[in-house]
Order: C-alpha cells, then structure tokens, then sequence
C-alpha cells in the first residue's frame, strides 16, 4: 500500500471538501485564464490589483485567474431556485508586502440566486464550521458585520473612505477627530460585547436587526461568533452580511466574505443575490 | 504570554515610562546596554525593542501582539493592524517646508524630499499636484538648501531646525503622537487584557 503523509494544508483541504459535499453544495472547475478584460473593470473587488497576463495562440490578452468568485458568477446562468458552488483552486496575486505575483490556494463557497434567509444562514454556518475543520483544536472566531448598514450611513458623507479605514482600524480617537457619526463610533466601540446595544438597535437603525436574527438563528455557536464592525471594507461590492475568521496563532484572516448582491447586479444578473466564502489555506502550514 | 514592541529611542522610552507608571515593569529595560528583549514572567510579558520604522511589521505579523509605533510611521506603511489608542505622547506634525524666499511655480514638477515617499505621494495625489520624490535617510533641510529639491515633507516638532536653516512650514499634513496597535488576529484572542493594558496605561 501507499504511505505516505499529507501536507496539513491538503489535509485541510479535503476536510474542507467533504464538508461541503455534506451541504450538498457541488464542486466548481474552471479554467485558469480569463481574458484580461474581463478584470479591467472590476479591480475595485479584487484585494490585489495586479495581474499576471500573457497572450493566447489567437493574440488575445489573457490573466491568470486572481479571484474565483467573479469567474463563477460570470459562468453561472441564471436560473430560478438557489445554485450552490465550492472550489479548491489556485489564485494568482501580488499580496501586500509581497514582491512579486504568489499563487496562492483558495478553497470557499458561493451560494447564488433568489436567496433565502435560511441560505445566508447556512453560508454563515458553514463558515464557522470551516475554520472548525482547519483549526486542530485551536481556538477560532467569525467576526461579523454588516455592509449594508454602514453603506447607509454614511451615503453623502463626504469623509467615507476615511471613516471606513478608521473603522476597519478600530481607531476611535481617529473618528472622533474627523467627526464621524455617532452610530459609526459606538459601532466601533462594542467590539466583544455579548448583545448588540438597544441604542443601535432602535428607531432608524434598526437595519442591524437583521444581524441581531441571524445571531439568533445560530444560538448554538454563540461563543465563536461575534459582531465586529472592523471587517467591513468594500463597500462598492458587499452590500449586506460581511464577515472574517480568525484562528490562533495566524496572524491575519484566513476567511473571508460576504453578501455581494452588488457585484452581481453590476454583471447583469438583476435580481439574484448572492454570498459566499474564501479559506485561505497557505497559512494553516504554518501553524 | 504578551509580546510587546516599542520603538527604539526616545519616543519609546516615553511609551515604557507609561507601561511601568501602569505596573508593566521590565527589569533593565532602560539601562544602557544592548539587550533588547526582556521578560516578565509575573505579568507573563515579554517587551522588545526594535527600530521605530520597524513595529508595525512586527505588529502586523503577529511576533507582537501589541506595539507602539508613531502616526508618521503608521501613515507610511500603512499596516493592517488596530489603532486602538492615542498614546498622547511625541507629539509633533508631518509638514511640508520649504525655503522662507521660496515661490512655487505649478507648471513645473515639484521636487520633494522626504524620509515618508507614501505620505508625500498621497498627499499631493490628493491635491493633484505631479511631483518627483526624492528619498533621504535623515538632514532633510539640507536638501531645499543646496537645491536639491524645492521642498521637503518631514516631522515638524518645535520648527527650531527649519528655522535655523531658513525654511518654514508652508503646508499641514499631519498631527502626529503615538499611538498603540495591535495584530488583528491576537486580539481576538487575547482582547481581554489587550484591553487592560489599554485601561492601564491610558487612564
């Protein structure tokens, strides 16, 4: 027989997969080339904006992929009903700090089309339930937020991208000295906080009742969740649920997503929502 | 365990006088000599000393958990980090000065030297204004003097220098003071007396 021991990350990539498959959700393939156009226009969403390209046999200028999500809802047709994707694949970026282009394994999910409550739960599920997989017994944490609620408050306002760093920093002393709306500053400030305060949740806010159900809806994973109004960042794209994961002892992020009914309007799929996922699985080597 | 960085210097020395005012003592940090990792095996703590530019990148890497760095190097590098508090010490501004006889001419490129390529270029992208960036490792007042640019973007703390070499402020950017950061994924974890340490020092 075979012997042989697999690299924790492959391991945690497999694991990942059989999760999925459990969910019912279906394995993705997709090319590795796009052509380059296709991200000339939306470079606000990928978090590196460079691309490595090169020129087909026919002359045309192609990248390799830097992102799977804009792939997969470009090739997925609209239907009615719910389409739900996973991918173990490659990216291709430069990452901050980085010299030169990386690739860099991606595993995650998309679920996409006339959404329910129940999907945006099962995906936010599903993400606990992912850094579970890959922790080994360490200690993990989803950080979660929503876009939507800070896009509203801060539509005319002038100093966004400021406020947004400043949040995304939890820089109190920084809002304050820009003069940041009050709901954006207690934002800021309940960061472990059991219960999202009364005071943002009622009258005009109560945007953020949304968040406080689906805290609710997943009671059972109560001490690995936590709203955090840090992981908030592109606006532009997500536009409701937002959330990161931590693991001890990795130094940043290793999951990432959100709800990006956005990004799928401004590639014509009018009214399908859509939100998903990316496990970032380099770092898990690390550990 | 907690792992702290400070920046090597007078700013940091500013910074561990809260720490140990707050009951973060480390036995021997301040004596003259070249050790620059020290414990507290009480506190469970452990404090280094690194070169100031140098602390976020220990921060955002997660080797410390928290660090102080100055708003001028956080400015420049930009690190995904938590600004969690002002330390309310250093105080000073980045500034753009130039020669007191100096006019400037828009049409042509402005020369600009600086120790902080990242904020001079954001700044005067913000303002659209081309420029060509000179980097130097420290005298930036010689620079306007001798002609080799037209302006300099440095940290302004009393203006004694310029003013000894005949230049003064002709443009704010910044206030600047020290500020505590934190790795985003430590303090998850370890929030809880991140934020003591906070309370503490602050007061």
């Amino acid at each position: 027989m075979l012997s042989f021991r697999l690299r924790p990350e492959e391991f945690a990539a497999l694991n990942l997969r059989a999760l999925y498959e459990n969910y019912h959700y279906n394995f993705y393939r997709m090319s590795r080339f796009e052509e380059y156009d296709f991200y000339a226009d939306k470079k606000d969403f990928l978090t590196s904006k460079r691309i490595l390209t090169f020129t087909d046999i026919n002359g045309r200028l192609m990248a390799l992929r830097p992102d799977v999500t804009l792939s997969i809802i470009k090739h997925c047709r609209t239907v009615e009903g719910v389409q739900k994707f996973y991918y173990d694949e490659k990216v291709y970026r430069v990452p901050k700090n980085a010299s030169n282009f990386q690739e860099i394994s991606q595993s995650g999910i998309e679920c996409i089309g006339k959404l329910s409550t129940e999907n945006l739960r099962e995906v936010v599920e599903l993400a606990i339930l992912s850094l579970k997989t890959i922790s080994g017994g360490k200690k993990y944490i989803l950080d979660i937020a929503d876009a939507g609620f800070i896009a509203e408050l801060l539509k005319d306002n002038e100093n966004k991208q400021e406020i947004l760093k400043c949040l995304a920093e939890k820089n109190i002393h920084g809002l304050k000295s820009i003069n940041a709306p009050g709901e954006i500053i207690a934002l800021a400030e309940f960061d472990s906080e059991e219960k999202i305060p009364e005071k943002i949740l009622s009258g005009k806010y109560n945007a953020l009742y949304k968040l406080a159900e689906l805290f609710e809806s997943l009671k059972k994973y109560r001490d690995v969740m936590r709203v955090d109004f840090s992981v908030v960042s592109n606006l532009n794209y997500y536009n409701g649920i937002v959330f990161r994961g931590f693991i001890e002892g990795i130094p940043e992020s290793i999951l990432s997503g959100g709800q990006y009914d956005t990004m799928m309007r401004l590639m014509g799929h009018k009214n399908s929502k859509a939100i998903g996922f990316a496990v970032y699985l380099d770092e898990i080597g690390r550990m | 365990m907690i792992n702290i960085a400070l920046p090597k210097g007078r700013l940091g020395e500013k910074v561990y006088k809260l720490f140990a005012e707050a009951g973060y003592e480390f036995p021997g940090m301040l004596d003259k000599n070249r050790k620059l990792i020290f414990e507290n095996k009480e506190l469970g703590m452990r404090c280094f000393w690194v070169k100031p530019f140098d602390v976020p990148v220990y921060v955002e890497r997660g080797t410390a958990d928290i660090g102080a760095a100055g708003k001028d190097i956080l400015l420049e590098r930009s690190p995904d980090v938590y600004e969690l508090a002002d330390l309310k010490a250093g105080f000073c501004r980045m500034a753009v000065a130039a020669r007191n006889d100096f006019v400037d001419d828009p049409e042509r490129i402005l020369r600009v030297a600086t120790e902080f390529p990242n904020i001079a270029q954001n700044y005067y992208s913000g303002i659209g204004r081309e420029i060509d960036i000179i980097t130097l490792r420290g005298s930036l007042e010689l620079a306007p003097v001798l002609g080799l640019s037209d302006v300099i973007v440095d940290i302004v703390e009393t203006g004694t220098t310029l003013r000894e070499n005949n230049l003064s402020v002709v443009n704010f950017i910044a206030d600047l003071s020290a500020r505590l950061i934190a790795n985003k994924s430590a303090y998850k974890f370890k929030g809880e007396i991140i934020n003591e340490i906070i309370r503490r020092i602050i007061k």
